[in-house]
């Protein structure tokens, strides 16, 4: 219990001491996986959205790829990108690994099929007879797109949601391909693990409770953002 | 010359559930309105998806305005855009019901300023004016229609396609929004097709009546002509035909048929010749009832039976009566004159048909 206090203790003191690692360590990890959900929102969405709402030759087989890859074993992502940037592999020339852009790469890999497969989902949640009404109306086929995509926006946000906690909690690929560099690649899960390694299990503690105030903060906007959206939508009128 | 906007021809498509639909020819001429109606399952529906370019037929042709429909991708949105649907289910967007109308206009690049005056009367007429604000999702099943209306029609369409627009709504709610609907549909001199298996909602708006049935349309013309003389037994009994008589023709006289029906003859005006086999068919409002002893000196009937009460049945404001005069004989008397006349079941009366309301069919 004591050992639990001093972990919340620390971590206060951490937080607001000033103590220029921690603040290192934190940017780093809102950095990485802030771009590596952005990325991934990018890729992720306009494919779910596509996926969703067309019916193709293979589409069953393209869904079973994105929900396998949902499931994606960090360690799996970190050794795909590992050996694809490894100084002999096929992206080596780029320099790149143990760097945070290597760890960024593979977090999309984490993150894009989990906001591609809920953004399937959300869209494939909407009444079928929408896309025909929108046609009817007259809409082109990015104007159903652009609708579709519109009643779809709630769940998406749940998407980014998932997305972001699939990679802020992740810890094998950053490490496997970040290194967890001091002042470099060092992030607050390859920290805590780098912590508890040394017996220093507060400090440990510390950055749990500084990792899970991150999450609850980014969730807690995303939240808010969706309940409000839910709410004051009926209100605004275009002219 | 009056203009077409839709014509179609040899209009062909297979379904995997294994329901062919096949026009042979349909045609809309501009300002009337046109019933489709046939029972569920008929194809009524696909055929105004096929009409709203959001399937593409296996072959035939569809000349929209005087052009041939194409089914490329930016002609069919481009064609159209002339059109606009409406369907059994409102579909409204997630969005307020004023953006809901006016989202038809925004798709098509509009300025809502430019549709005032139509935008003005449609949210008068279909008393949505204080749904403005409100999510779709708080309206009732009614008044989500009525916004699913307004939609359609604010962009004055060249056709509007509405497909059951009332099936899904609570009778009190839909016998408003009917005359609410129709009231606009003839102030505005729509050209349309209106879906539905209601005949007496087709009876009310029709100018011209398609009767469709397995994927084929079984007749097509004005709506007097369709309920008068139906071109078959299944057309007849779908527009209310409740007596249908198979005989001979024992003889006819200047073009009044004499028609054979076991032990009776009855007169109908046709140009049937003598011996063809016929149905003969008539409608239980021409059939009128009377009491025995009543003088019938004045009346230009040809045909009078005498028949006994069988049934007696409440068909909504209307009593249906069946006589048994030797065939089967049905005719639609009002609760007064069921009183008046004393009607029960094995109440002998009398009954006569004019010679020119029974309609003759080819067997």
């Amino acid at each position: 219990m004591e050992l639990i206090w001093d972990g919340i203790k620390q971590a206060v003191i951490l937080l607001f001491s000033g103590s220029r690692e921690v603040y290192e360590i934190l940017l780093l990890t809102v950095r990485v996986s802030g771009i590596a959900v952005v990325v991934s929102m990018i890729i992720g969405m306009p494919a779910g959205l596509a996926i969703g709402l067309n019916r193709f030759k293979g589409r069953k087989f393209i869904v079973a790829v994105i929900n396998t890859g949902m499931g994606l074993p960090p360690v799996a992502a970190g050794l795909f990108v590992s050996v694809l940037l490894w100084r002999s592999g096929p992206l080596g020339f780029l320099g790149i690994m143990y760097t945070p852009s290597a760890m960024i790469i593979a977090q999309v890999l984490i993150a894009a099929p989990i906001i591609t497969g809920v953004t399937l989902a959300a869209v494939q949640q909407i009444n079928p007879g929408l896309k025909l009404q929108a046609l009817s109306l007259g809409a082109s086929r990015i104007q159903v797109l652009w609708l579709l995509a519109r009643e779809a926006k709630l769940p998406a946000l749940a998407a980014i949601m998932a997305g972001f906690g699939g990679v802020i909690s992740e810890v094998g690929a950053v490490m496997m391909v970040g290194g967890n560099i001091k002042n470099q690649t060092r992030v607050l899960t390859t920290a805590t693990v780098q912590y508890v390694r040394m017996g220093e299990l507060s400090l440990a503690i510390a950055l749990v409770i500084i990792l899970l105030i991150l999450a609850f903060a980014v969730n807690l906007v995303l939240t808010l953002v969706q309940q409000k959206e839910n709410r004051t939508w009926s209100g605004r009128f275009w002219r | 010359m009056v203009r077409k906007i839709l014509e179609i021809k040899n209009l062909k498509k297979h379904y995997d559930s294994g329901f062919d639909l096949g026009v042979d020819h349909l045609g809309l001429d501009e300002n009337r309105i046109m019933v489709l109606i046939g029972p569920n399952g008929s194809g009524k529906s696909t055929l105004i998806k096929l009409i709203n370019l959001l399937e593409q037929p296996d072959s035939g042709e569809i000349v929209f305005d005087g052009s041939n429909v194409l089914y490329s991708g930016k002609a069919a949105c481009d064609l159209r855009k002339n059109m606009s649907a409406v369907f059994q289910d409102p579909f409204l967007f997630n969005m307020s019901v004023y953006n809901n109308i006016i989202i038809g206009l925004k798709l098509r690049h509009i300025k809502v300023g430019q549709k005032k005056e139509i935008f003005d009367y449609l949210i008068e007429k279909l008393n949505i004016e204080h749904l403005l604000l409100r999510n779709p999702g708080s309206l009732s099943g009614g008044e989500q229609q009525r916004v699913a209306l307004a939609r359609a029609l604010v962009l004055e369409p060249r056709l509007l396609l509405l497909d059951e627009p009332l099936a899904n709504i609570d009778q009190l709610s839909r016998e408003d929004l009917r005359s609410d609907l129709f009231g606009i549909l003839k102030d505005t001199e729509r050209s349309a097709i209106y879906v539905t298996h209601d005949r007496n909602e087709a009876m009310i708006i029709a100018d011209d009546i398609a009767v469709i049935n397995s994927g084929k349309i079984e007749q097509t013309g004005p709506k007097n002509d369709v309920f008068r003389r139906p071109s078959n037994e299944f057309v007849a009994k779908f527009v209310g035909v409740e007596t249908l008589l198979e005989g001979t023709v024992l003889e006819n006289k200047n073009n009044v048929c004499s028609v054979g029906i076991n032990r009776t003859e009855i007169y109908a005006v046709s140009d049937f010749r003598t011996g063809q086999n016929v149905t003969v068919a008539i409608r239980p409002e021409d059939v009128v009832l009377f009491s025995e002893g009543t003088d019938l000196s004045g009346s230009s009937a040809l045909n009078f039976f005498r028949g006994t009460v069988i049934e007696l049945q409440d068909v909504g404001l209307f009593k249906k009566v069946e006589l048994d005069c030797g065939f089967r004989l049905v005719s639609f008397v009002t609760a007064n004159s069921v009183d008046r006349l004393g009607l029960q079941k094995g109440k002998v009366v009398n009954s006569s048909v004019k010679a020119s309301s029974i309609h003759l069919l080819k067997r």
